[in-house]
């Protein structure tokens, strides 16, 4: 019993220094109009500490692989807000699978393979159903590496 | 202990769930037509799953957050159709709604507007207010409804609330039959209002910034009076037949009555209805009620009379739209002397 309490502490430990190999960073922005110096409108991405509803904002997740080692199966999932609504087709990620969830992240399907259930009747998911953004890397992340997924949602 | 493992399982799944949907928790969040409630926190976290050197691990990224702005928009309607008056008459009500639809509480100031273009004279605003609360929620103007002061009881709404405004008004006397008159309600929100996108830092609701909305977070609407002068005239008359051939009111004697109806002015009786409840000492004759020779049933049908039993014992018939050109329109029936 001692012993495999100990084996347990040990795995535990190596975990706990296996988890700072991937550095992940998330900000939000939303889109400014403002009219340049040749007064043209330009529109720029700022930090999104004001929003509307009706307004859209911007998340970039920034992950990079800061081990030695290659990291495979990389999946990054994003829930969404309850009071945020997915913009359909905004999801980007270079080399990635992008797939999302509309029950709350038990489901994990393609666009348009997800299908919702309400009142018996199976229906096609819509983007306003969805609950979580999900990118799945078909490579590894190579040592050193950064990738960075994208999605665009509005405030209701 | 392995089964207590099995055990544990579940329950270590459900705390996983749990988590996760904690990730996405929202406080204090209530979405509603108007849009999320001002004040908000929104916030978001990323999870990263991966396998290194054939350990699965799993890493969350920072959370980000905003609050939720206070979006200040403000919409006017009008409840009330064209409004008939009298030449001279006055107090006559125009009934809007206005209507909170930003997302956080706003005071709305009111004002009334009766020189517009466009029409044909323009209404007096009655004195001393000519803005009421329609307090009574009647849709009319009445004795309780109470008035409005700018900047005293200027209504404080919800995100999504309403009030129902009534703008009062009195028609000159010299106006005539047919004429158009205008009168606007106008409600701009108390915090400020302008090109959508002018912010007013923190001046939403707990301190947030505010800022003007589609609307211009002021609205205006205008509802019409309607001169409608028209003069009718009607004239009842009885012809009495008694069972002896005679003309003597006595038991079992039939009343023939025709009330003659006519149009002799300019100007349009809108929905012109003739309600002629019977003596108390009569009875009705079934099948007895005619227009211009074509009788009706007494049954509340498709025809356009009826013998209407509903309160007080009455013969009902509805005209429609009665102007000079439709001439004398003459309603016969008859009961009998109990």
């Amino acid at each position: 019993m001692k012993l495999t309490t100990g084996i347990a502490l040990l795995l535990l430990s190596f975990t706990a220094v296996a988890q700072s190999h991937l550095d992940v960073q998330t900000t939000v922005q939303k889109e400014v109009v403002f009219e340049n110096a040749a007064g043209e409108e330009e529109t720029r991405l700022v930090q999104a500490d004001r929003v509307m509803p009706g307004e859209k904002v911007i998340y970039t997740i920034t992950f990079t692989n800061v081990s030695d080692e290659n990291a495979d199966n990389v999946v990054i999932t994003n829930p969404l807000a309850k009071d945020l609504l997915y913009v359909e087709g905004s999801a980007t990620g270079e080399g990635m699978d992008i797939q999302f969830s509309a029950n709350d992240g038990e489901i994990f399907a393609a666009a348009a393979e997800l299908t919702v259930t309400e009142n018996g009747e199976t229906r096609p998911a819509k983007a306003e159903d969805f609950t979580h953004v999900r990118w799945v890397m078909r490579n590894d992340l190579a040592a050193g590496a950064q990738g960075i997924a994208r999605f665009a949602a509005i405030l209701e | 202990m392995e089964s207590a493992s099995r055990f544990l399982a579940p329950v270590a799944n459900l705390l996983l769930g749990a988590s996760m949907l904690c990730a996405i928790c929202v406080l204090p969040g209530t979405a509603s037509a108007a849009g999320t409630a001002v004040g908000t926190l929104i916030e978001n976290t990323a999870s990263v799953d991966f396998t290194q050197l054939g350990v699965q691990q799993s890493t969350n990224s920072n959370t980000v957050s905003f609050v939720v702005a206070e979006r200040i928009d403000v919409v006017v309607t009008l409840r009330s159709g064209q409004v008939a008056v009298l030449p001279g008459a006055t107090a006559q009500a125009l009934l809007f709604t206005v209507t909170n639809t930003g997302n956080g509480t706003e005071a709305v100031g009111l004002a009334i507007d009766s020189l517009l273009v466009g029409d044909d004279f323009d209404p007096i605003p009655a004195l001393p207010d000519s803005i009421f609360f329609d307090t009574d929620n009647s849709g009319d103007f009445n004795v309780g409804d109470v008035a409005y002061a700018a900047g005293v009881n200027d209504p404080v709404l919800a995100a999504d609330e309403s009030i129902d405004v009534l703008l009062v008004n009195d028609i000159p006397g010299t106006v005539a039959d047919g004429n158009l008159a205008r009168s606007e309600l106008r409600a701009t929100a108390a915090t400020g209002s302008g090109a959508p996108g002018t912010v007013f830092a923190g001046q939403g609701d707990a301190g947030v910034d505010a800022v003007i909305g589609t609307t211009g977070a002021t609205a205006a609407v205008f509802g019409e009076y309607v001169v409608d002068d028209v003069t009718i005239n009607i004239v009842k008359s009885q012809v009495v037949s008694d069972p002896m051939g005679g003309t003597e009111p006595v038991v079992g004697a039939t009343i023939s009555y025709t009330i003659s109806v006519e149009v002799v002015s300019a100007g349009t009786a809108a929905a012109a209805t003739i309600n002629d409840v019977i003596p108390t000492w009569s009875t009705f004759v079934p099948n007895s009620i005619t227009l211009n020779g074509t009788t009706f049933t007494d049954a509340t049908d498709g025809d356009a009379g009826e013998y209407d039993l509903t309160g007080a014992p009455a013969v009902v018939v509805r005209l429609g739209d009665l102007t000079q050109a439709d001439g004398l329109q003459s309603i016969v029936f008859q009961v009998t002397i109990e």
